[in-house]
Formats: C-alpha cells, structure tokens, sequence
C-alpha cells in the first residue's frame, strides 16, 4: 500500500507494508540510501535518522508508525548543520565512513538539544552509535568544535 | 604536529555515481573506468580533446583534471587518497583537480590484493614514476611549443612556465601535446625535502561524500529490475538443505526461493556456505520471508564442534612438545630448566573472534546467460580473484566478468573473501535479473572466516635483572591453511612470523614449538592476524618477567633487546631496508616513554602498561593508563608510537593508530565467539560487542619520521600490542594478572 511520508521536508509516498521498518522503505522505496544496516536490532546506530527531530533507529520504526511526523535523513542534514559537516571533513573523521550517517544524525540532534555539550553529554548522546573502525575520538573532538564554532557566531 | 589539511574537491561522487549500466553491463568494451584506456594519440584530429593518459594510474584532460585511478580498495585506510597523494606529488598537480576513479579488478594493474598494509609499500614507487613521467611530458611538451630547453621549462603546481620568456601554460593546455609524446622510461622522482602532498596530512577523497550520505558502499548500488535476496544458511558449516518444512507458496515481495548447494568440503576455496536463498522485490520482503523459515539440514562432521573443546586442546597442545620452529633453537632449554634459578611460566588463551565490519558483506549481480556476462559490484578487498573465481563458477571467458569495488564499509580481512558475490552471481544467472544478496547481521557473526582462537605456553628461567636465560613458547591455534587444504592442520611459517618466530628479544637458551588443530568452522584472516595473539602472549609475559624480578617494565625490555643491529629471524628473511632492526624498536620504546610521561605518577588505582610489535614491518610501541571503575576496566588514555618508514599521509596514519586502539580494546575487553553444536552462540551486537564512545580513551599518537626509510603498513600494526598493554596496565593498577582474552575482572 502507498504510505504519505514527510522526508526532508518534502511530501513522498512509498508502496510499503504497514510492518515495514522505515530504514528499508528509505533505502529501497525512497532511493535515500545515505541511511545504512548495520544490525536491524537497534543496537549500532548506523540507521539513526531524525523523527520529530528526536534521533530514532530507523530499523525499530514501522513505516505506518511514523507517518504522521516529520522525518529528517542526512540527505536533508547539510542544510540544518553546515558547520557540523564542515567540521567532520575539516577534521577528517570518517574512516570507512559506514557509520558516519549515523553518527552525524546522533551528533546533530545532540547539539540541537544541548548546545554546549559536555563530554558526558556525548557519551550519553552517542552511546548508541557503533563505529568499528573506531573514530570516537575524532567524533567527539569534531562535536566540540562545532559546538564552539556555532556559539561564536 | 602537522594538521595542515588539505581539501579535495569531491571527486568520488562523479566516479561512482557515474558508473552507469553501460559500464555495469560491459555492452560496450571500455569495461575500464576512468584512466585505463590506452594512449589513444593515433587520430591527430582528435588531438585536442583526447585526455593524456600516459599509463594506467592516471589521465589528464584538457580542462586540466587529473583523474587518478585507485587500483586498490577503500576501506577506511585511506588508500584512496593515498595513492592520488603519491601521484599528484610527483606529477605536481594541485590536489583541488585531482579526482579519484576506482578501477575494476584487471590483472593487468598488477597486485590488487588490498589486504596484509602493503598497497603502499607495494606501490609507491610505480606510483611515483607515473606522476614523474606525466610530469616530464607535459615540461616537454611545453618546451616544444615554446622553442625552449626543456631544462629551462617548469612544472609546478598544474602550471608550466618559462622563467625567461615569461611562457606559462595550465597543465590541461597542454594534454593534447604531451598525449602524442614517447613515455619516457626513467623519469628524476623528486627528492625527500620537495614533496608536496606525501608525508603531509590530506583530509580522504571520499569525506564530502561520506558526510552527505552520498559515499556507495555496497548495498547502495541499484539496478533497474534488480531483487534482493537474504540467505538462511546451515548453523554448521558443511550442512546442506535436506527440505524446508514451510516453504511459503506465496508471500508479498516474495520472487523465488532458491537452494543452494554447499561447498564441497575440499572444494574450491571461498566457495559459498549454500543455504536457502529468499529472493524478493526489496530487502524487507525477502527478511520477512527467511526469517520465519523453517529447514531441516543435512549433518556434517562439523556438527560437532564446540568451541569449548577446542579450547582444552589447545590447552593439552601445549602440555607437549610441538613441531620445533626450523632454526630458531639455541643452547639447550632443558637443561637450563633443570638447572634451577628463577623459573616462570604461563599460559595465554584468545578466543574466536569475528570481523564485524559493520557493513555486512553484500554484493550486486548481473548475470546475462545470453550473452554470457557478468557484472559485479561489491566491497571487496580483492577484485581480481573474486573475478576470477566468478568466471570459474560461471564457465566464462575472465574477459565477459567485471567486477568493481565499491566503498568497503569496513572489511578487516572478511571482504577479501568473496563467497557473498559469488552467492549473488548464482542467483543472478538463475534469475535472469540483477541480485542483490544481503548478508544480515546475524549471518556476518555467525558464518564468519573467524579469527582463530589459540593458546601459548611460556616458560623462562630469568635472572635477577629479570631477563631471560632460557625462555620456550609453544603456541597452538587451528591455521588459517584449513580453510585452503582439507588435511592441513599445522601453523604455516608465515603464520609463527606473525610475532612468534621473530621476536627480538636476547636469550641464551631457547626453543619454539607449534602445534595445529583443525576447528569445525572457516578460520580466517583478521586485522593483523596471528599477531594478535602473539604479541599478546609475548608482551604479558615480558610484563611477568619484570614484574617477577621488580623492574620497570621499559627498562626491563629495552634490556632484552640486542645491543643494536639488523635481526636475522627463523624463518623467511624480509628484503633488504625491511629486515628486523633493534634499533627502530628501540626507538618507538623510547618515544612511548616519553610521550606518555611514563615517570610521571597517576593516580591511586591507575596503572600503566606498555606493549611494543613489529608487524607488517613497522614497529608499535603503546602505553595504556587504565584503572577498574565499578568492577569495570576503564582505560583513560592511550598513547601510540608508529614507524612505519615513509608515509604518505600523516593524518590517515594517526587515524589507523587511534582506529587500532579502539579495535584493540574491542577485542580485549568484549569480542568472545563460541561454539556449541557446531553452531555459533553469538548473533548481533549485543551479544558480540564492541567499544563504545563512552569507552574509547583519549588517544595520543607520534608518527617517527623516517621518510628515507621504505615505506612499510600502517592499517594492522597498531592492533597488537594494544590488547598487552591492557592486561599490563590492569597488572599495575590492581596487582591481578589477566592471561586470556576478554579480560573479565
Ligand atoms: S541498523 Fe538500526 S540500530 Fe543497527
Ligand atoms: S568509520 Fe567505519 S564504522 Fe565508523
């Protein structure tokens, strides 16, 4: 059946059924593929996408559960967090970059919440954002950066 | 500190996005993308608009984009850009026109195995002289149209100019010039002080992409008309489908179900597990269906196999004596041990271990049966063999099969396999329509090519300084040989090289011994392989043996090194400017110390532990400050020493060491696969584990400058000392002595 969805701000509709996880009705019906599998159980964060403007793993989501609310993927990111992407290149973060999405989407929506977080604050943010290749470090360090860069301005 | 960044354009987006079904499907025959088509300077008509492609790495059109074609896969290492760095330093290009393609998998760019940290060391020198050369035509070129010497002519950052005649000329100007030039044969590289981008910090070709959600990665290619398939494979390795007990006959989505045979058990290596294959419209459709499927399976001798088992044998290995280690024996051990003196032994265990990248293996197909070809898109780590074990499968000619990287979403070892394209190539030609497979989560744990769980025995008699007067290891683990030869069983010289046979360290008396054993399940290579649990056992008892005789554990193993020179180790002899030198170990050791403050205290309940390897040829010394927290390991801070010779890229460097530590302390503390009944207990990230942000640990990283040195790896070596330097650090901090892996306070 055809689901009414509000992506990036723009109106779409996707053939899906109802128990579909939004994760794969981005991918597979939307074409919006910035949004990655990495376990379906949400336990790795690499489908973290925006509902509502609160981070969701986008594999927990049934499509039909999330039609009524606003949807934001890092498709649509670079508009609202120019500076955060700017940063995570500047400082080089990604490795495989298969996690970044996520982590991006999780950074991003921290940084909406708290605007000078604090590292526990990350910690606590990102708890839910695996990366493999192990750029926590980098992470962290970009997110301060950006924290700082908004506040100056 | 160099963090002087250097931006690329995005050239990725283009090279991959552009890979459009006309290259996919091969219907024309420029299957190559990018640079690799031959100089085509034979039509002067079309002089002007044919890009200068003086070789294979690299092509040069006349808006003066240089395309660099990447003959190795990206997998978070940074190969990418690490290859345009070497070759837009020597042809003097500037970086913000430099795009990156990535080239199919073709035997004719010669080794494309992007696995064991050796893409550079293997090619920076042809690297080098296809920038250089580029470089020289485009001078002559120049100094042709001008009437010049072309002595007088420079070439320097995408401009060429005539100081005298005040000529210049953008380097895009002159491609169709330079295109129609003989390839000189041994073009003046650069010396050390000039480079421009090599040795410096460049931020990764693909981070624009990467940051936009724009990077394709396996499971972003889409074919029109393509399905996705999910396989359900046997819990024991071997097993076959005897029958599915509730095949749907329908189902929304749902396309076919297929059966897929099981490698023979001496059959061709890499050859897929089989199983029960859901294809359906899209992933979702075709999850729904496998998961709910039930299928009675065929036995096989693996069904057996319990991990815990296993693990006693390897214990009852090394209560014996194994198969000496050729040449490495030296006075007599025995009668050191029966002498007396200060005696110390112990016994290390690692478990099984999965790679877990956390792109699953996936892979696209397209097979027509018709015209007997095929296409394949993947995140492998070894284009060529995948091809070429495609064709086999298939029973085509190598030259109707293409296979492209896409971005590896993480591999450390298991994209060098490509059993999950090949599985895609099957149902591709039964299904006369492109394929997707997708490994889930699940499957990628649970039919891994695991890392080999193993165990060491050490036994020394030291002398009150500590150091070793007669020191046996014995080392047992299955060998990754299994998996290539149904009856092999014993450690390969190659695999007790990985920090066994060639240790530094001085003794009089000493023996080593292995001993092999076949697991029940496909043992495989991961990130620096058995130096993992090598470098383990050999760094924590070092750590005993300085504890034993109550030294400082950095004096204690500067004392156990040779005075100085290059070391001859059992075993096969690395080639000259690689060989073992005492005083590069040296060297990191003493850097460590002082990056680390190692005199300086830390608090109550803190501890540091140290733990230094040469592996992949360069050499890793780690201090780790750590302390238990709510019964809990915490480590605080890291602090690495890499010399991996000449590097490339600084940062990228950095990155792999603060990438290392976090895959150190992963398998340290969490990773744990077991078997029962053949099949593995483990199944997602909850029970699998890994680090963590709130556990990573400020991390510190000093690269040795050694840019006159041989270039050397960068991506494993940081692993193996990290895992040491924990149980070494939690020994100072509390007094208890961890010896298996993962450490459980
Ligand atoms: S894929 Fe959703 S949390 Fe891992
Ligand atoms: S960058 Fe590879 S998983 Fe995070």
């Amino acid at each position: 059946m055809a689901i009414k969805l509000n992506v990036n701000g723009k109106q779409v509709a996707a053939e899906a059924a109802p128990d579909t996880p939004l994760l794969w009705v981005l991918r597979d019906r939307l074409a919006l593929t910035g949004t990655k599998y990495g376990c379906g159980g949400g336990y790795c964060g690499a489908c973290t996408v925006h509902v509502d403007g609160a981070p969701a793993r986008s594999c927990q989501l049934p499509v039909s559960a999330v039609a009524a609310s606003p949807i934001a993927t890092i498709e649509g990111l670079e508009e609202r967090h120019p500076e955060l992407l700017k940063v995570w290149v500047e400082k080089n973060v990604a490795q495989c970059g298969y996690c970044q999405s996520g982590q991006l989407m999780s950074a991003a929506a921290l940084l909406d919440a708290k605007p000078e977080p604090t590292d526990a604050d990350i910690d606590a943010a990102m708890a839910g954002n695996i990366c493999r290749c192990g750029t926590y470090v980098r992470i962290r360090a970009a997110i301060h950066q950006a924290a700082a860069q908004r506040n100056g301005e | 500190m160099n963090q002087q960044a250097i931006t690329a354009t995005p050239p990725a987006a283009g090279a991959l996005a552009n890979l459009s079904r006309r290259h996919f499907l091969g219907a024309s025959g420029a299957l190559v993308l990018g640079a690799c088509l031959p100089v085509a300077s034979a039509n002067p008509k079309a002089k002007a608009s044919v890009p200068f492609q003086p070789n294979l790495f690299l092509s040069l059109g006349p808006d003066g984009t240089v395309r660099v074609t990447a003959h190795r896969s990206e997998m978070g290492q940074g190969v990418r850009t690490a290859l345009a760095q070497i070759i837009a330093d020597e042809l003097e290009a500037d970086w913000s026109r430099v795009a990156v393609d990535q080239a199919p998998g073709d035997a004719k760019y010669g080794d494309q195995n992007t696995d064991g940290s050796q893409s550079i060391l293997r090619n920076y020198d042809r690297l080098r002289e296809a920038g250089a050369s580029a470089r020289l035509m485009l001078r002559q070129a120049a100094a042709a149209r001008w009437q010049v010497p072309v002595e007088e002519v420079r070439a320097v950052n995408h401009q060429v100019t005539h100081a005298a005649s005040g000529n210049s000329a953008d380097y895009g100007e002159l491609a169709g010039d330079a295109a129609a030039l003989p390839i000189p044969a041994q073009p003046a590289l650069k010396a050390i002080g000039e480079h421009r981008y090599i040795g410096k910090a460049v931020v990764h070709v693909d981070a624009a992409d990467i940051v936009r959600g724009k990077g394709v990665f396996g499971a972003d290619v889409h074919l029109p008309n393509m399905a996705t398939a999910v396989v359900v494979r046997c819990p024991w390795l071997g097993g076959g489908v005897k029958r599915i007990l509730n095949e749907p006959k329908e189902a929304p989505g749902l396309v076919a179900i297929e059966t897929l045979e099981p490698a023979p058990s001496a059959g061709p290596v890499f050859a897929p597990l089989g199983g029960v294959a859901v294809v359906a419209e899209d992933t979702f459709s075709a999850m729904r269906v496998a998961r709910d499927l039930q299928i009675e399976w065929t036995d096989s001798p693996n069904r057996g196999f319990a991990s815990d088992e296993l693990r006693s044998a390897l214990r009852s290995a090394l209560e014996k004596p194994g198969a000496k280690v050729p040449g490495a024996e030296k006075g007599d051990v025995e009668a050191a041990f029966q002498g007396g003196g200060k005696q110390l032994s112990a016994i290390y265990e690692t478990p099984f271990l999965a790679h877990a990248p956390l792109e699953a293996p996936v892979a696209v197909a397209d097979v027509s049966v018709a015209e007997k070809r095929c296409a394949v898109r993947a995140p492998l780590q070894d284009p060529q063999a995948a091809r070429g074990l495609i064709a086999q499968s298939l029973g085509y000619p190598l030259e109707s099969v293409s296979v492209t990287p896409t971005l590896l979403g993480g591999a450390f070892g298991r994209k060098s396999k490509p059993d999950f394209a090949l599985e895609a190539v099957e149902l591709s030609r039964r299904l006369g329509r492109p394929v997707r497979v997708q490994w889930l989560r699940e499957d990628d744990i649970r039919h891994d090519y695991f890392h080999a769980a193993s165990a060491q025995f050490h036994r020394a008699v030291i002398d009150e300084r500590g150091l070793p007067q007669a020191w046996l290891q014995r080392t047992a683990f299955p060998s990754i040989t299994t998996v290539f030869a149904a009856q092999a069983s014993a450690p390969a010289g190659w695999e007790l090289e990985m920090g066994f046979s060639n240790l530094p360290y001085e003794t009089p008396n000493r023996r080593m011994e292995s001993a092999g054993i076949r697991a029940g399940v496909r043992i495989g290579w991961l990130r620096s392989v058995c130096n993992i649990f090598h470098a383990f056992s050999a760094n924590v008892f070092a750590d005993e043996m300085a504890a034993a005789a109550g030294r400082d554990a950095i004096e204690h193993r500067l004392a156990m090194l040779p005075k100085a020179g290059k070391l001859a180790v059992p075993g096969m002899q690395p080639p000259p400017g690689h060989e073992l030198d005492v005083e590069r170990f040296r060297h990191v050791i003493e850097r460590v110390r002082a990056l680390s403050e190692w005199a300086r205290p830390r608090p109550e309940g803190t501890g540091l532990g140290f733990a230094v390897h040469h592996s992949f040829r360069s050499y890793v010394a780690t201090v780790l400050e750590a302390s238990v927290v709510d019964g809990r390991p915490r480590v605080s801070n890291a602090y690495m020493v890499l010399d991996c010779g000449t590097f490339v890229n600084a940062d990228t460097c950095r990155a792999q060491m603060e990438g290392a530590v976090v895959f150190g302390l992963s398998l340290a503390l969490h990773g744990d696969i077991a078997m029962r009944d053949g099949a593995v207990l483990q199944s997602n990230f909850h029970d699998y584990p890994m680090l963590r942000m709130a556990e990573a640990p400020a991390t510190k990283v000093e690269l040795v400058p050694a840019q006159d040195r041989l270039p050397a790896g960068v991506g494993e070596p940081g692993v193996p000392p990290v895992a040491p330097a924990l149980v070494n650090a939690l020994f100072a901090a509390t007094g208890k002595r961890h010896r298996s892996l993962p450490i459980r306070v």
